[in-house]
C-alpha cells in the first residue's frame, strides 16, 4: 500500500494556485544538512521558515529522483525514489509535512516524455527485441523517420534518433541521446505513468509541473509536437488527477507560442496552468529598449483561456533565458544586449541569472518584479533571485545558474559543512555577487536590502487576490516608456504603472472612466488626488512603479 | 513650439535619430513617403529611438492626418519589416502658411529637445525614396561622426539647371567644398550641427531666413564640421507646372549671396576646392527625351538683357554687359552663353549683392533672364551628350569659377 497520511494534504481550494506565489528550488542547491557538499530533504526542511518569512506559498522542487544526473535530474532512472544524495523518501515526506504545515503547497517535477537510458524500463528495452518493455521507447531501423522534427539542444545533439549497439537499432530523443523518449502509444506505459503520478499523489504533493509534454507522441509527416493524441493522453490524466485527487495542479511546460499553447488548457479539462514563455525575453527587451511595444503586444497576441486556468510567470529559471519565441531581430538584440559574452549564450538562450542580466541594478531589479508580480498569472521566482545572487558562465550547461544558495558570509556560503572542493557545485565568489556579498543573513538585517524589499512587495501581493485572479486591461499613454494597467476583480480595481525608463518621465493617463475614485499608492498608503475630467498626470522615478488601489470615497 | 506639440514631444522621450518632414498640402504624396521612411526606420535602424517629425505649413488637403495614420503594421506586410520598439509620427502646424525657415527651425527644436544624434530631413514630394535613402543619411553621421550628410542624386542630363550652373559651381568655388547638391531636398545632420545652427541663429540671419537649407550646408563647410556627401537614387520630379524661379531662386542663390557677407573672412581665404567623402555608388539612368522650348528660353533670355538694361548696368560691368547684350542677339542656333561670361556674371551679381548696389531683391530678379539664356546653352550642351560629357562640362565650369574667384575678389573689394 502506498504511504497515504490524510494530515499531510489539508484540503485543496479549488484554484489555489491563481493566488499562488511560487518558489523553484533544487533541493540539492538549497542547504545541505549532513554536511556532505549536496543539499538535501532534511536541509530544505530546515530552510521552511524562510520561505516562509518571504512569503511564498508554493514551492516547485526540481527533479530529486534517482538519476545519473547526466541532465540534472531531468534523466531518471527511478520514478518511485529519492536521489540518495537527497536523502530518502522518508525524508521527503517530513518535509512535505513540514511544508504543509506552514501552509506551502509543494508542487514536484514529473518528467513524462523521456526517462534515463539507465532506468531498468529501458535496460530492459534495449536487451532483446522481444521484451516484453520492447515497446515502451520509440525504436526503429534507420534514422530517417519523422524527419519534419526540430533538433531542441542543437549545441550538442546531430539527430533526434541515437544508435543503440546494444538492440542494434535507432531510438528516438528529443532531448540528450541518454533520454530516450517513452512511447506513449503504448497504453502499459501510459498506465505505469499514472501509477507513477499517482504514488506522489497519494503522498500529498499539491501538483505536478509536467515537463516537456509536447513532444509525448510522434507522427509521421508532422513536427511531432503538440498533436492531438498528446493532447489525449493530457486530457485523461487530467481526468484520473480530478477523480481521485481534486484540485491537485497540473502545470505545462511547454515552450511554445501563446496560441499553440493555448490548446493545452483545453476547455479547462487538460493543465491548470502553462508558462508564458514568450513574455519573459520580452520584459527584459521592453526594460532594456525602455518600450513597452513587446511587452504589452505579447500579451494582446496571448489567448484567452478557460477561467479555471492561469499563465504562469517567470523572470529566470533553472534553463537559459530562452530566445526560441522571439524573431530574429529580437533574438539578435537580446544577444547584443545581455549576453555579449558567447560564454553567456546556450543553445537558443542566454545562461544567467536575473540580477546579473540587469547588471544588478536595483531599480531594475524591482521594476521587473513588480512587473512579475502584477501582470495576470502567477508568479515564480527563482531560488537566490530573492537576494540578487549571481551566476558563474564558466561552469558547463546550465550548472551557472544553479550553485549553491548563499545564507550567509561564512563557509561556503552557509550551504554546507562540508570541505569545499566537496560541494556539488563551486559557490559563487567573486566580489560582486558571491556570498560574502550577497547573503540572506546580511539581507535579513537590513530593512533596505532586496530581500527586505521582496518580503515587502509579496506581503503586499498577498493582500489581494486581484493580481492573482483579476482581469487585466492596458491603459495606452503616449508615452510609450510607460506601461500601465489596470487589475480588476469584482469590486476591486488596481492601477499599476510601470517606468520602463532609465529617466524620469512624466504621464498622462486616461482614467475617465474611473472619475470620482481617488488612489491609494500601496506601499506608502498614501493617497493620490481624485480622479477627475482630464488626464491624470503621474511623474515617475527612473524604472519607479506604482500600484494604486482605487477608492470611491 | 506650441503645448500640443511639446506634450507629444515629451511623450516621444529621448531618441537617436528625428527624420523631419517639411510639408504643406503634400497630401498626394505624403503616404508613401512617411510608409517609405518607416520602412527605412524598421530595416536600418531597427534598435534606434526614432521620431517622425512633420512640420506643417497650414495645410488645408489632410496631409497631417495622412502622416498620422500611416501604421508600422502594414510595414510587415509589405516590407517584411517588423518593429522592436515603437515608432512616433508627430505632426506640428508651425504656421498658416508655409516658410521653409519656420519649419526647418521647428524640425531642430524638436530633434535638439530629444536629443537626437542625428536629424534626417526628407521632402514629402520625394515619391522616388527608398528606404534604404535613409541608412545612406544617417549612417554616416552614426558610424563616422560627420555633422552633414549631402545627397547626391541621381539626374536626368536636362535636370538640375540651377544646382549645376549655380549652386554647384559657387558653393564649391567659394567654400572650397564639393558639394554636390547643396541644396538638396534630403539631407541628414548631427546633433552637434543641429544645436550650433539654432545656438548661433542662423535661421533669424538673412541667408538663414533665406534658404534654411542652403544655409545649413554653408554653415558646414564654412565652420568646418565634418561634410560628406552619400549616393541616394532617382531624383523625383514633381509635376509643379510653372515653377516659380524668382522664389526659388531667392531661396538658394539668394541665401548664398548673403551667406557671403558673414562668412568673408572664411572664403575669402580659400583657394581650389575639396572634394568630402563620398559614400555609395553612383548608378545610371537611362537619358530620357525632355521637350524644351528653346525658344522661349531664348526670347525670355533677350527680353529681359534688353529691359532690364538699366539694372544689369548698375550691377555689371560694362564689359560683361556688352558680351551679354551681343548673346542675345545671336539667333537659336548660334547661341551660346559661354562658361566664362556665366562665371562672371554670376560673381558680379554676388558683389553687387554684397555692396547692395540696388535692392537685393531686385539684384536676384535680375539674374533669373540671364540664368535663362545659361539654362539654354546647358540645355543644349547636353542635349546630344553623355552622361560623361556633361560631367566634363560641368567639371570645366566649376574649374572656371575657382580660376576666376579672383576676379570675384576683386570685385567684392573694388568695383562701386
Amino acid at each position: 500500500m502506498p504511504y497515504v497520511e490524510e494530515s499531510l494534504s489539508p484540503k485543496l481550494e479549488p484554484g489555489w494556485y491563481k493566488n499562488a506565489t511560487i518558489y523553484q528550488v533544487h533541493v540539492r542547491t538549497f542547504y545541505d544538512s549532513n554536511g556532505d557538499g549536496v543539499g538535501d530533504f532534511a536541509g530544505l526542511a530546515q530552510r521552511l521558515d524562510y520561505l516562509q518569512e518571504l512569503g511564498v506559498n508554493a514551492i516547485w522542487l526540481m527533479p530529486f529522483f534517482p538519476s545519473p544526473l547526466r541532465d540534472d535530474g531531468y534523466d531518471i532512472s527511478d520514478y518511485r525514489s529519492v536521489h540518495p544524495s537527497y536523502g530518502t523518501l522518508e525524508d521527503f515526506k517530513s518535509f512535505l509535512t513540514m511544508a504543509h504545515q506552514r501552509g506551502l503547497r509543494v508542487i514536484i517535477e514529473m518528467v513524462l516524455n523521456h526517462t534515463s537510458d539507465q532506468h531498468p524500463w529501458f535496460q530492459e528495452s534495449r536487451s532483446a527485441r522481444d521484451n516484453p518493455k520492447r515497446d515502451w521507447y520509440v525504436w526503429n531501423e534507420s534514422d530517417a523517420k519523422y524527419r519534419g522534427t526540430r533538433i531542441i539542444f542543437l549545441d550538442t545533439e546531430m539527430s533526434n534518433w541515437a544508435w543503440d549497439p546494444i538492440s542494434k537499432s535507432y531510438y528516438w530523443h528529443r532531448f540528450f541521446g541518454h533520454q530516450p523518449d517513452l512511447n506513449y502509444d503504448n497504453p502499459a506505459v501510459r498506465e505505469e505513468m499514472w501509477q507513477v503520478m499517482k504514488f506522489w499523489l497519494e503522498m500529498g504533493i499539491d501538483g505536478f509541473r509536467l515537463d516537456a509534454v509536447p513532444y509525448l507522441i510522434e507522427r509521421e509527416g508532422t513536427n511531432c509536437e503538440n498533436l492531438p493524441e498528446t493532447h489525449a493522453i493530457i486530457r485523461d490524466l487530467r481526468k484520473r488527477v480530478d477523480d481521485e485527487f481534486p484540485n491537485v495542479m497540473l502545470l505545462a511546460e511547454a515552450n511554445q507560442w501563446p496560441a499553440d499553447l493555448r490548446p493545452y488548457f483545453g476547455n479547462g479539462d487538460e493543465f491548470h496552468m502553462a508558462f508564458h514563455f514568450p513574455l519573459m525575453p520580452r520584459m527584459f527587451m521592453g526594460v532594456r529598449l525602455e518600450d513597452r511595444k513587446p511587452i504589452t503586444e505579447i500579451l494582446q497576441q496571448t489567448p484567452e483561456i478557460p477561467a479555471t486556468c492561469q499563465w504562469c510567470l517567470f523572470l529566470r529559471n533553472h534553463d537559459e533565458l530562452t530566445l526560441e519565441m522571439v524573431t530574429d531581430i529580437e533574438r539578435d538584440y537580446m544577444y547584443d544586449i545581455y549576453a555579449r559574452d558567447k560564454a553567456m549564450r546556450l543553445n537558443l538562450g542566454i545562461r544567467r541569472r536575473l540580477a546579473p542580466l540587469l547588471d544588478n541594478d536595483r531599480r531594475r531589479i524591482e521594476l521587473m518584479n513588480g512587473m512579475l508580480l502584477s501582470l495576470p498569472g502567477t508568479p515564480i521566482i527563482y531560488y537566490g533571485d530573492e537576494i540578487g545572487m549571481g551566476d558563474n558562465i564558466y561552469l558547463g550547461d546550465r550548472n551557472g545558474v544553479r550553485t549553491p544558495m548563499q545564507w550567509s558570509g561564512g563557509w561556503n556560503g552557509g550551504f554546507s559543512n562540508a570541505d569545499p572542493e566537496r560541494l556539488y557545485s563551486p559557490p559563487i565568489l567573486n566580489p560582486v555577487y558571491g556570498y560574502q556579498a550577497v547573503n540572506v543573513l546580511s539581507q535579513k538585517r537590513s530593512p533596505h536590502s532586496l530581500l527586505s524589499w521582496m518580503q515587502h512587495i509579496l506581503q503586499i501581493r498577498r493582500s489581494t487576490p486581484v493580481f492573482g485572479s483579476g482581469s487585466i486591461e492596458f491603459i495606452h499613454p503616449a508615452n510609450h516608456r510607460i506601461l500601465a494597467y489596470i487589475r480588476q476583480l469584482g469590486k476591486e480595481t488596481i492601477l499599476v504603472v510601470n517606468n520602463l525608463s532609465s529617466a524620469a518621465q512624466s504621464v498622462e493617463l486616461d482614467l475617465r472612466r474611473y472619475k470620482g475614485n481617488i488612489l491609494i499608492e500601496m506601499f506608502g498608503r498614501n493617497i493620490f488626488p481624485r480622479i477627475g475630467d482630464l488626464p491624470y498626470l503621474l511623474t515617475m522615478g527612473p524604472y519607479q512603479f506604482y500600484w494604486f488601489r482605487l477608492r470611491q470615497i | 513650439m506650441s503645448d500640443e506639440f511639446l506634450r507629444q514631444l515629451i511623450n516621444v522621450g529621448e531618441v537617436d535619430i528625428v527624420v523631419g518632414v517639411s510639408t504643406h498640402n503634400n497630401a498626394k504624396t505624403i503616404g508613401p513617403v512617411v510608409a517609405a521612411i518607416q520602412a527605412g526606420i524598421l530595416k536600418c535602424f531597427p534598435r534606434e529611438r526614432v521620431a517622425i517629425i512633420n512640420a506643417d505649413g497650414g495645410s488645408q488637403d489632410g496631409t497631417t492626418e495622412l502622416v498620422e495614420k500611416v501604421s508600422i503594421d502594414d510595414l510587415w506586410r509589405e516590407h517584411k519589416v517588423y518593429a522592436l520598439r515603437t515608432l512616433h509620427s508627430i505632426s506640428a502646424r508651425y504656421a498658416r502658411i508655409p516658410d521653409p525657415s519656420k519649419a526647418l527651425q521647428t524640425i531642430l527644436a524638436a530633434a535638439d529637445l530629444l536629443h537626437a544624434k542625428s536629424c534626417a530631413f526628407i521632402s514629402p514630394e520625394s515619391t522616388t525614396i527608398e528606404p534604404d535613402w535613409l541608412q545612406r543619411l544617417v549612417r554616416p553621421i552614426y558610424n563616422e561622426n560627420f555633422d552633414l550628410v549631402c545627397p547626391i542624386y541621381v539626374r536626368q542630363r536636362s535636370e538640375g539647371a540651377l544646382m549645376r550652373n549655380v549652386l554647384y559651381p559657387m558653393t564649391r568655388s567659394i567654400y572650397g567644398c564639393r558639394i554636390r547638391e547643396p541644396y538638396g531636398s534630403e539631407f541628414a545632420i548631427s546633433g552637434r550641427l543641429a544645436g550650433d545652427f539654432l545656438a548661433k541663429g542662423i535661421s533669424n540671419e538673412d541667408w538663414g531666413r533665406m534658404g534654411p537649407e542652403i544655409s545649413m550646408t554653408i554653415m558646414a563647410v564654412a565652420g568646418k564640421y565634418r561634410v560628406c556627401q552619400s549616393f541616394l537614387g532617382a531624383k523625383a520630379l514633381v509635376g509643379h507646372g510653372t515653377q516659380d524661379v524668382v522664389s526659388v531662386m531667392r531661396r538658394t542663390v539668394g541665401a548664398l549671396f548673403a551667406s557671403m557677407d558673414p562668412n568673408f573672412p572664411v572664403w575669402s581665404a580659400i583657394t581650389g576646392s575639396e572634394a568630402p567623402p563620398t559614400f555609395g555608388t553612383s548608378t545610371e539612368v537611362e537619358n530620357e527625351a525632355v521637350r524644351i522650348n528653346r525658344k522661349r528660353l531664348l526670347d525670355m533670355f533677350a527680353t529681359g538683357v534688353a529691359q532690364l538694361e538699366p539694372v544689369l548696368g548698375s550691377i555689371l560691368p560694362e564689359s560683361v554687359l556688352s558680351e551679354l547684350k551681343r548673346i542675345a542677339a545671336l539667333g537659336l542656333n548660334e547661341f551660346e552663353y559661354p562658361a566664362e561670361l556665366w562665371t562672371k556674371t554670376v560673381f558680379e551679381f554676388a558683389a553687387s549683392y554684397h555692396k547692395s548696389t540696388i535692392s537685393r531683391d531686385h539684384i536676384i530678379q535680375a539674374l533669373v533672364p540671364l540664368y535663362r539664356g545659361r539654362s539654354l546653352t546647358f540645355l543644349s550642351e547636353n542635349r546630344n551628350g553623355s552622361g560623361e560629357d556633361v560631367e566634363t562640362r560641368e567639371e570645366s565650369l566649376c574649374t572656371d569659377f575657382e580660376r576666376l574667384k579672383p576676379y570675384l575678389l576683386e570685385s567684392w573689394a573694388d568695383r562701386k
